[in-house]
């Protein structure tokens, strides 16, 4: 029991600080952190843990916003099947490209998914215009049936759902950074010829890892589409590619908040700039290389260590006794 | 289909081979040497198209837009090679990923700031057609490719001739052994960069006049140099030169027969070689040491 509370608490505690956020903050910005830091920590798993960068998360995204939308806009009105839905699709679309992309070196794994991203962004706008209404996109905030208990067509409901969807995918990272899996991970990012060394398979490890970020994205996507009622080919822009690496690195990469910190941070900074400046861009590019040449530990890197010895001075006594034993 | 639609198509395929050649050449020497994958090269495509723009609007000449570009470009590189990638040599190649990525995106950012977000046209440097085969040609696709062209031969006397690009052909097998030869190997670096980046420049401003300008035309344009980069292989020139003419053929001749092929068949044919050979038609499996 004390286990468990101790393995639960740091994500019930964050998650916990932003619910109460809610007070203070308007909901857009907070179901917009919700949705952005499911997003993102897709790709900080893929670049922390795994050692790949992907700048095509977008297309991932979209995997999951078009099986949403197709869904609510072709076939049913209920948005936790369409949420299925979308998350199956990208499910699949991970399955099917992640053979043929993991086995490429962390470089050429980068140009081929920024290169997917944009050929997705083509599809959805030229090649299946006739299903995805081309650059209009779907709108089908009007098909969105009422649910029991949570109606998540509302956005007040759609905060507490959404918290709740966080919660799990972050258990799900603790978790998987507490097993094998997630040491093999490790391994395969930190010297790739010892680990299969020991027996393992690269491939098999990189592609399960490839698979779950993946989803995770689609995942993310889904909730867009929910949220916002709409989706367009402009989620997998060009120049929104960026987005989640910037947020990645912003909070610190491989940290299991860092997606979090950096996204609160992200789209504050972006809320903020925007209204006095057009070009936000580019107070983003500018951030990013200067954290890259400070260090690359980001906001929550260079916290923690910060935070945990300001939390365990309490505790210092106890730990000593426990060090002499 | 008649020949005539044919061989303009090649003609069209051609020069925008030759656009994408000029793009992803610096792509590949900058990681051929130094191990860095610089996405800023996008940038200075941009760059070079904007002062094409600019100049070729005030004094009424194209070619010395371009030039104008070419400087500025390589100006800009030797600036950001010194301040940013002369600290990030030694890092790994997500590193020089993400940072030049942030290059990019920051220096978008300025353009938007300098010259407004609204597309520009450039004025055509000569409208006139030339006759090949029967068919009628613009000339200034052609005189795109002879630059190209020209380049290619340029950047292979200088690599096999002079002392200096046999000293870069030399990092590019091993850099520790040409350093232990006492050449100077940061400088090579910085020649390396501001090559690349000249090149980039001189792409954009050759491809100014052909589309419109446009603060996020690197972007757009980054699929097509990455599939080329990719089907050639990183780091071989020669490979670049091959997967660029069978891109910019793709394209061409596949939009003539399906316009939404020409992006989605470069893609299949950059899968089916990844597939096949996980580095590219001429890639090395050198990884960073």
């Amino acid at each position: 029991m004390v286990n468990a509370i101790k393995w639960w608490w740091g994500i019930l505690l964050a998650f916990g600080l932003l619910a109460a956020g809610r007070l203070f903050l308007p909901l857009p910005f907070i179901n917009e952190v919700l949705i952005f830091s499911i997003y993102t920590i897709g790709c900080s798993f893929l670049l922390g843990r795994v050692g790949f960068i992907s700048f095509g998360q977008p297309a991932y995204l979209a995997f999951g916003a078009y099986g949403t939308a197709f869904y609510l806009f072709y076939f049913g009105t209920n948005p936790y099947l369409a949420i299925l839905a979308g998350v199956a699709c990208g499910f699949i679309g991970a399955c099917i490209v992640g053979p043929l992309f993991v086995r490429l070196r962390s470089d050429y794994f980068a140009l081929v998914n920024l290169a997917l991203a944009v050929i997705v962004f083509y599809m959805m706008q030229k090649v299946l215009a006739e299903y995805t209404k081309g650059d209009n996109g779907l709108w089908f905030l009007t098909n969105i049936a009422s649910t029991p208990i949570l109606n998540i067509g509302k956005s007040s409901d759609f905060f507490i759902f959404a918290t709740l969807v966080a919660i799990g995918v972050w258990a799900l990272y603790k978790y998987l950074d507490d097993t094998l899996f997630g040491a093999c991970c490790l391994a395969t990012k930190i010297n790739e010829a010892k680990f299969q060394f020991l027996g393992y398979s690269n491939f098999k490890v990189r592609l399960i890892a490839f698979v779950i970020a993946n989803t995770t994205t689609a995942l993310a996507g889904s909730l867009y589409a929910v949220y916002l009622g709409s989706v367009s080919p402009e989620v997998t822009a060009a120049a929104r590619t960026a987005d989640p690496v910037v947020v990645t690195i912003l909070g610190g990469v491989g940290t299991l908040f860092g997606p979090l910190v950096g996204t609160i941070a992200y789209t504050a900074l972006r809320d903020v700039l925007s209204k006095f400046i057009g070009n936000w861009e580019l107070f983003v590019g500018f951030i990013l290389v200067f954290i890259m040449l400070a260090g690359e530990k980001g906001l929550w890197g260079s916290a923690a260590p910060w935070l945990e010895r300001l939390f365990s001075r309490g505790k210092s006594a106890d730990s000593k006794a426990e060090g002499q034993r | 289909m008649d020949s005539q639609l044919l061989l303009s198509g090649f003609i069209f395929g051609l020069s925008m081979a030759s656009v994408y050649f000029l793009m992803s050449i610096g792509l590949s020497l900058c990681f051929g040497l130094m191990r860095i994958i610089s996405l800023d090269q996008l940038l200075y495509y941009a760059v070079g198209a904007y002062l094409t723009y600019t100049v070729s609007t005030a004094s009424g000449n194209v070619w010395l837009g371009v030039l104008a570009g070419v400087a500025i470009s390589g100006t800009l590189a030797l600036l950001v090679e010194r301040f940013v990638f002369r600290r990030i040599y030694e890092r790994e190649l997500t590193f020089s990923m993400i940072t030049s990525f942030g290059i990019l995106i920051g220096g978008v950012g300025v353009i938007k700031a300098i010259w407004g977000v609204v597309p520009r046209p450039v004025r055509m440097p000569t409208s006139d057609l030339i006759n090949v085969l029967g068919t009628e040609v613009p000339l200034y696709r052609l005189l795109v490719v002879a630059i190209a062209g020209l380049v290619y031969l340029g950047i292979w006397v200088f690599l096999n001739k002079t002392i200096i690009g046999k000293a870069i052909r030399a990092g590019i097998e091993d850099v520790e052994h040409v350093e232990g030869l006492g050449i100077n190997v940061s400088r090579l670096f910085t020649i390396t960069f501001v090559i690349a980046g000249a090149m980039s420049g001189l792409a954009g401003g050759l491809h100014a006049p052909l589309i419109m300008v446009d603060p996020n035309m690197g972007l757009e344009v980054l699929a097509f140099v990455f599939m080329v980069v990719i089907i050639g292989g990183l780091g071989s020139i020669k490979g670049t030169l091959i997967s660029s003419l069978i891109v910019g053929q793709v394209v061409s001749i596949g939009s003539l027969i399906y316009a939404p092929l020409a992006m989605m068949a470069p893609f299949a044919i950059m899968l089916l070689i990844l597939l096949v050979k996980p580095t590219g038609l001429y890639g090395s499996t050198m990884v960073k040491k």
